[in-house]
């Protein structure tokens, strides 16, 4: 027996996910995708699953591994959005030749384009050409319904192709609604396990393999055999669908769904959420005689050609619509629109067509704005030549209203930050510092949201595995410009530890005159406390939560300062909140090196976060000087080779202390503690043989 | 169909912030008793909305500004500031 309950969509696609027996989940934090992976998290963390979970450092690598457990014979799931799918890319367009058949959840969000975190299918529709399938959702019920029915499409040995599961970002993967979930017995029935092909990469188990090398003059073959491949999925398409429509009694059947087709002169074309609101629109016009209709695509590949001429052909529509959430720019078209227009060529009696740009960034498309599209499309029927154009569905731009406008400032107040954040102060220390001649090169991060918008110098966006690059560029442009422009990079740990490490490696290797600072909050904070590399041990977060399988993070985090120290730079240095004095004095010390060219400064702050962390923010300062005082964030520095504790207490305190004031640590166990007082105690013995002493 | 015109690239004048309140945030309220406070100044060092400015009598706190968190009254060492809940 299954059950009702209300769930937003991401939850849904969790639970779609886990009835379906995933093998191997394997992610990474974006906005709006992520609460997909903390579902799965939870359910790992509590036994419910039995899953291999993999935290890679970016999604390109998040892709990579869901692909590889595919290719080695699990059944496995990945998610991401937006920013996420595009460094992902390559893998994506890697994934189809496996031939192995893997479920990635796309909560659609702008790509690029000035940072939105809105809903639109920028970023899902570049992927179209690359041999994924893509399933379109309409409503939650269908996020929680797709992955079983995707992935029996996927793994059936007539298709065994990577599949795209797209839920609108916030319209779906935010909005909660009522939903069955059918029992885990009904979906076993409906799901068989993963199966291994011969092509399955298991040498211990399988005498064959894939054969990754095409002969001369080979790929146009393969090419075609992929659009077989695709002609052929459609058949298994229709009869997956129809038996989850026969067993579950709730209507998933064909690529495409009809609404109100009959006789419809005027047709709309959607998909995904949009739909819902359109059907009220062809209701509402149907109420006064108007012959409108809708087809949904619940699948865009394989593209429902013969589908969509039917329906024209056998009701004569008049005029056609197709809404697209994306621009194939330089074209003046969406990409939906131009699968369309080229599908009408094959008409005898063209009917006129109009592409609809709407819902770009998130911009709602009301049940009105739909009317407003029927009514283009009624006067579109007039005429005795079938015309074909492009309207842009404008909205009125929403400009917030300032209170306070101040001249000659660095940083105001009124910052998006949670009240005691640690940034916030951190923000405010270094702006204290920092003159108008400087750039400020931000990756995505909870400063990113909350500063730039009340710093008065540029707090200019670089993508989260390229701050390091960009500065590179910019510094260089300022050197051969003779610009005494200073560059600094301000990046959460997430991204200096994680994603962005690659990209600060290079720069550090080259010795650019650039500073960069790592605010170090011990987790990816802006998407809501998922686990990062610099982590504690057994700390709480979202995607390292407890249970009775995971009791927080299972390893010791990553040690940064070590890292740079091997790129030999002239100065890095760690830097508490709580320590003032020790704080400007370090500053100025980077400062001085970058000022000067003489090369890279790496400042490494503990950002205290009570969000995150789980205390009360009247306690940031004494969660931060408590790191400091039980050993767990030793304030150092190596200035040209040379090692210094900067601070040394006469004797550490026990790090129970600091521990017990944040919730992150509320479940640790006797022996947990005694690791981490081990691992502090052992290291502190470390750097104190260093001390003083010339490294390089 | 829009009315408002946009720039074709968007800029911005360096050095000016605009901004706003966010006094609205607030539970509690810091507020500092004056013939307490010692003028340590930890309070204006500590504050993360640089929201404490200093003058002659001892810190003032620009409330607009002011998210309640705290940190003040928890750091001051002479319990000068208390936390007031807002109405």
């Amino acid at each position: 027996m299954g059950k009702v309950t209300l769930l937003s969509g991401n939850a849904a696609v969790a639970y779609g996910v886990k009835l379906s027996r995933a093998q191997v989940i394997s992610t990474y934090p974006i906005t709006p995708s992520t609460t997909i992976v903390e579902y799965l998290a939870e359910f790992v963390a509590r036994g419910e699953l039995k899953a291999e979970y993999i935290h890679p450092e970016g999604e390109h690598s998040a892709v990579a591994a869901a692909l590889a457990a595919a290719a080695a014979g699990a059944r496995s799931f990945t998610a991401t959005s937006s920013q996420g799918l595009g460094y992902a890319y390559e893998i994506v367009a890697q994934a189809p030749a496996f031939r192995a058949p893997f479920l990635m959840a796309i909560a659609d969000r702008t790509l690029g384009w000035y940072w939105s975190l809105q809903s639109d299918y920028s970023d899902i529709m570049p992927t179209r050409d690359l041999g994924w399938l893509q399933f379109f959702a309409e409503s939650v019920q269908e996020c929680l319904d797709a992955p079983m029915i995707l992935y029996k499409i996927a793994e059936n040995e007539n298709v065994l192709l990577p599949v795209m599961l797209s839920l609108d970002g916030f319209n779906l993967t935010h909005s909660t609604e009522p939903v069955s979930i059918p029992s885990q017995e009904d979906v076993d029935d409906f799901l068989p396990s993963r199966k291994m092909y011969k092509h399955t990469l298991d040498p211990s188990v399988q005498d064959t393999f894939l054969d990754h090398r095409l002969p001369p003059n080979a790929h146009t073959i393969y090419r075609r055999i992929f659009e077989d491949t695709f002609e052929r999925s459609k058949k298994v398409i229709y009869e997956v669908t129809r038996e989850f429509t026969e067993r579950f009694g709730r209507d998933m059947y064909g690529l495409i769904e009809e609404y109100k087709t009959d006789g419809a002169e005027i047709l709309l074309l959607t998909m995904g959420s949009m739909t819902t609101a359109a059907k009220r629109a062809v209701d509402a016009l149907r109420r006064e005689n108007i012959k409108a209709g809708l087809i949904k695509f619940r699948f865009f590949r394989p593209f429902p050609e013969e589908e969509i001429i039917e329906v024209i052909e056998k009701n004569g529509v008049k005029a056609v619509g197709v809404v697209d959430r994306a621009v194939s720019h330089g074209s003046r078209r969406g990409p939906v629109a131009q699968d369309v227009l080229s599908t009408l060529y094959k008409l005898k009696d063209r009917p006129s067509f109009i592409n609809f740009i709407a819902g770009m960034g998130g911009e709602d498309i009301s049940i009105e704005d739909f009317k407003t599209m029927f009514k283009y499309l009624n006067n579109a029927t007039t005429g005795d030549k079938a015309t074909v154009s492009t309207i842009f569905m404008e909205k009125e731009p929403v400009i917030e209203k300032q209170r306070f406008t101040y001249k000659d400032k660095m940083l105001g107040g009124g910052s998006y930050l949670c009240p005691g954040c640690g940034i916030a102060l951190f923000a405010k220390y270094v702006f204290s510092k920092l003159g108008k001649n400087t750039l400020v090169v931000v990756p995505p991060s909870c400063y990113s949201v909350g500063i730039p918008r009340v710093s008065g110098v540029p707090n200019i966006l670089a993508n989260f595995a390229a701050p390091a690059a960009f500065a590179r560029g910019y510094k260089r442009a300022y050197l051969i410009r003779g610009s005494k422009t200073r560059v600094v990079v301000i990046a959460g740990d997430g991204c200096a530890a994680d994603i962005g490490l690659q990209s600060l490696s290079s720069a550090a290797e080259a010795n650019e005159p650039i500073l960069w600072i790592t605010y170090d909050n011990e987790a990816y904070m802006n998407t809501g406390i998922q686990r990062s590399g610099t982590t504690p041990y057994a700390a709480w977060t979202t995607t390292t939560p407890v249970g009775d399988v995971w009791k927080g993070k299972n390893v010791f985090p990553k040690d940064m300062i070590s890292i740079m120290m091997a790129h030999r730079i002239p100065y890095i240095a760690t830097l508490s909140l709580a320590f003032t004095k020790d704080f400007e004095e370090k500053l100025q010390k980077a400062l001085d090196v970058v000022d000067n060219n003489v090369g890279m400064a790496y400042l490494h702050v503990h950002a205290v976060c009570p969000t995150g962390w789980r205390f009360d923010p009247s306690k940031s300062i004494e969660v931060a000087r408590l790191a400091v005082l039980t050993g767990v964030w030793p304030l150092l520095e190596i200035k040209n080779g040379v090692f210094n504790l900067t601070f040394i207490p006469p004797k550490l305190r026990p790090v129970k202390e600091y521990l017990q004031l944040q919730g992150r640590f509320a479940h640790m166990s006797e022996d947990q503690i005694k690791e981490v007082q081990n691992f502090v105690e052992k290291r502190w013995k470390s750097l104190m043989e260093l001390h003083e002493k010339k490294l390089w | 169909m829009g009315k408002t015109q946009l720039p074709e690239i968007p800029v911005r004048q360096l050095g000016v912030v605009a901004t706003n309140p966010v006094e609205h945030w607030r539970e509690f309220r810091p507020v500092i008793n004056l013939e307490r406070c010692r003028k340590c100044w930890i309070c204006f060092t500590y504050c993360p909305e640089g929201t404490i400015y200093k003058s002659p009598e001892g810190p003032k706190i620009d409330y607009a500004f002011c998210k309640g968190c705290g940190i003040c009254a928890n750091e001051c060492p002479v319990k000068a500031i208390e936390m007031v809940r807002e109405e």
